[in-house]
């Protein structure tokens, strides 16, 4: 066994604790996760069924921790843990997962595979077994700040931009600020409107908040390629800068990972309580909503429906504000087959968008978002994920469909009253 | 499973049963009646009534050879005594029963030339009736007439049709073959394996099981459906437990705890005194005894669980079913005791060798994602 996969197998044994146990003692093999996962009912191949995603934990689990599992160990009956099996899996766990949490939902015993899958990743992401794509995001948001490599000063332009359009200064630490909003360098990069957008209704409602120079980036590859180590660093990051401008709350901006990277993941990887509390952007607008600090004036034109980002609605939690939101900007509002809670992945979280090898199955896939858009007429699809509307975009084009797809944050932007 | 066996064909004289019952008086009414309580009992539709009694009516009364080995002749009493003449009795009174030892008149050589006779008269199409168990340990324990029972069911069984073991003992061994078996007692399965058997078990059976069977042998010329034990399922089909009248009481949880309890005098469930009939399998709670007057349970007595095999060595009668032999207390406790020491023991060291793998881990950095092999 060679040192790096010897590292591996240590990582994954690592990851085992309680409740993996007791997920592995107690499946009971009937299939239902494979229902659920679209890179299943999408392709047909059994290879996608979610729990077999998870097979190096299973076998490591099952080597080290079980007695029947050690005693066939011991007699050589035991399946191996080579580089051969990790190198076969690395396009289950990492090609054809955006971790999306479908798969947790309907399990009859239980069981968090999802949960799983984020563990045996830390095992893979040692081994070497791993996309180059994701690797290069990792390597760029560590050393540079930013997955696509996006610097303060391309952050700076933009904040130019914006204050041009609007006449107003965008503030950059400003210490003691109520928010401090964090931003996705694909926003940046691919969707300025939405820094614009913020900036427009965080006037109109009189917000105090601030961007930060040194903690930008909301986005956390560490948490998408499976390094706890580097994911803690990453949002070791924020954590500083929250504390230092000594804000009441971090803002997480319209992608998907990182309002689970922050809220539900952050504490337990810097192994402590924040100081300050971590809200998603659609929460922090529908309790503007609801204090009546938004006038919005006009509606959105022809038939609408709302994409809930996996991470954001099923794993986060946020279904109804969206749905008060929009309540206020379309009159015309459709939800699709299965939209909500169980709602279908776009097909490219999880930090599939990155990986080179998966293109292909991600927009053979896209044919489950197509089929639900087309069962509601939609004429035009919102989200909150920069993440998800990139690749929808990219579906959309790759089965020439013309459907607008619209943040929700940049709608309710344009929908503001102009203030007097 | 239907076998078809040779139709039953005219024996020694041209009387039909029909005929048979009408000279001892019996109605056509009465008759009819009959087919119609078979038919039902066998599961059979309406439709079947004309055709089993015009099957009865002109079957030829086919030959009967009762073997009696280590038997009580509690199975010939069940039959054969009524306090009145049913339909059954004379049904059983209709066939050409040419040897059975303990009815026919003949004695000594004579009857054994009888039994020669029938044989041969009628070789390969007589029904062949065997109460009580064959001693196979030693032949000596039962003889008749100088010959054992095994040689003379191995004898007789060559040109029989079908051979019927009604009761226990025939069917199961029964008493003779309970621990510790002193005769080496067999069943007749054991022993005959190249004929159609239809076992008729019980101590004693139902008279009317055995009339039911006859007639279905008649009517179609073949076999009725048997379950896994060799008893026709029509009337082996259900439990004593599951067509039991006290049935609500034991789902309500009412049980009598002794025979002269509140429990017992309000007629509650007599699981909990030992019945058994949940395990056993038999038509009692349905047909009755007596002409249709009760049944054991009825008059306030547990089920022995006699149709089933080894129903003498289950244990005491007045044992309920599922009170184990051993003190399960006891025994729980020390499993469950080296269960949760195991246990602990497997789950302490599992905690220290995840809490190892813990301890031993080395930082991922960037530099490892990027390291070249």
């Amino acid at each position: 066994m060679s040192a790096r996969l010897e590292q591996a197998v240590h990582a994954l044994k690592e990851q085992i604790d309680a409740p993996v146990a007791s997920f592995l003692s107690s499946c009971v093999h009937c299939g239902m996760c494979a229902d659920a996962c679209l890179f299943y009912t999408e392709t047909g191949d059994p290879k996608y069924t979610p729990i077999v995603k998870v097979e190096p934990l299973r076998r490591v689990w099952e080597q080290e921790f079980t007695f029947m599992g050690q005693l066939k160990k011991k007699l050589g009956l035991a399946k191996p843990i080579t580089d051969e099996f990790l190198a076969e899996w690395e396009s289950k766990v990492y090609d054809s997962c955006t971790m999306c949490g479908r798969c947790s939902m309907v399990c009859p015993v239980g069981n968090d595979i999802t949960y799983m899958i984020r563990k045996t990743r830390e095992g893979m992401a040692v081994s070497g077994h791993v996309p180059e794509g994701l690797v290069g995001a990792t390597t760029r948001a560590v050393t540079i700040g930013s997955p696509m490599g996006v610097k303060f000063p391309a952050l700076q332009a933009q904040i130019k931009h914006v204050e041009k359009d609007y006449g107003f200064k965008v503030p950059v630490d400003v210490e003691g600020a109520e928010y401090l909003c964090m931003l996705s360098s694909m926003e940046i990069m691919n969707f300025p409107e939405y820094i614009g957008a913020i900036a427009k209704i965080f006037d109109h409602a009189g917000v105090s908040w601030t961007l930060s120079s040194k903690a930008f980036e909301a986005t956390n590859s560490g948490i998408q390629i499976g390094v706890s180590d580097i994911a803690s660093e990453l949002v070791q990051r924020i954590v500083s800068e929250a504390e230092r401008l000594k804000v009441k709350a971090v803002i997480s901006p319209e992608c998907g990972h990182a309002y689970t990277a922050i809220r539900w993941e952050g504490p337990n990887l810097v192994g402590k309580k924040f100081g300050f509390k971590v809200r998603h952007i659609l929460e922090v607008l529908d309790e503007l909503r609801k204090e009546g600090r938004l006038v919005t004036e006009g509606m959105e034109e022809g038939r609408l429906t709302y994409h809930d980002p996996c991470q954001i609605g099923r794993r986060g939690g946020v279904l109804e504000q969206p749905r008060n939101l929009i309540n206020m900007l379309v009159s015309d509002y459709v939800e699709m087959p299965d939209g909500g809670k169980m709602n279908w992945c776009c097909g490219a979280g999880g930090g599939v968008s990155t990986i080179e090898s998966a293109d292909e199955v991600r927009l053979k896939v896209f044919q489950r978002k197509k089929d639900q858009m087309e069962a509601v007429d939609a004429e035009g699809l919102i989200s909150a994920c920069s993440n998800c509307r990139i690749h929808i975009e990219d579906g959309l084009e790759e089965y020439h469909m013309d459907i607008p797809v619209l943040s929700l944050t940049e709608t309710l932007a344009e929908h503001l009253v102009d203030k007097e | 499973m239907k076998k078809h066996i040779t139709e039953a064909e005219p024996i020694g004289d041209d009387d039909t049963l029909g005929a048979a019952l009408r000279r001892q008086g019996v109605s056509r009414r009465s008759f009819l009646k009959f087919c119609a309580a078979t038919a039902s009992m066998m599961a059979l539709p309406p439709s079947m009534v004309p055709a089993i009694a015009k099957a009865l009516e002109r079957a030829k009364r086919p030959s009967v050879i009762w073997l009696s080995f280590q038997e009580c002749t509690g199975c010939t009493e069940s039959l054969t005594r009524a306090h009145t003449a049913t339909v059954e009795s004379l049904i059983f009174d209709s066939i050409s029963l040419d040897y059975h030892h303990t009815l026919q008149a003949a004695a000594g050589h004579a009857a054994e030339e009888a039994r020669e006779a029938a044989m041969r008269e009628n070789f390969g199409k007589y029904l062949l009736v065997i109460d009580g168990s064959i001693p196979v340990g030693n032949p000596g324990y039962s003889t008749i007439a100088g010959i054992s029972n095994l040689d003379m069911l191995l004898e007789t069984a060559k040109g029989a049709a079908a051979i019927i073991p009604v009761g226990t003992c025939a069917a199961y061994g029964g008493i003779p073959q309970a621990d510790p078996n002193p005769t080496g007692a067999a069943s007749v399965a054991d022993l005959i394996t190249d004929k159609p058997i239809i076992n008729v078990p019980g101590c004693p059976p139902i008279p009317v099981v055995i009339t039911g069977v006859l007639t279905h042998f008649l009517t179609f010329g073949t076999l009725p459906e048997l379950d896994q034990l060799g008893r026709p399922k029509a009337f082996y089909g259900q439990s004593i437990h599951d067509r039991c009248y006290r049935r609500p009481f034991y789902d309500k949880g009412q049980f009598a705890e002794t025979f002269d309890d509140e429990g017992a005098r309000k007629g509650w469930c007599l699981y909990k005194l030992g019945c058994k009939g949940p395990t056993s399998y038999n038509a009692c709670a349905t047909t009755k005894w007596n002409g249709g007057t009760s049944f054991p349970i009825e008059s306030g007595h547990p089920c022995l669980g006699c149709s089933e095999p080894k129903f003498w060595d289950g244990g005491s009668f007045y044992k309920a079913l599922s009170i184990p032999t051993t003190e399960v207390a006891r025994d729980a406790l020390y499993a469950g005791a080296a269960a949760i020491a195991v246990g602990s023991a497997l789950g302490m060291k599992n905690r220290a060798s995840s809490k190892q793998a813990k301890a031993e881990h080395q930082k991922v950095s960037v530099d490892d994602l990027n390291k070249e092999d």
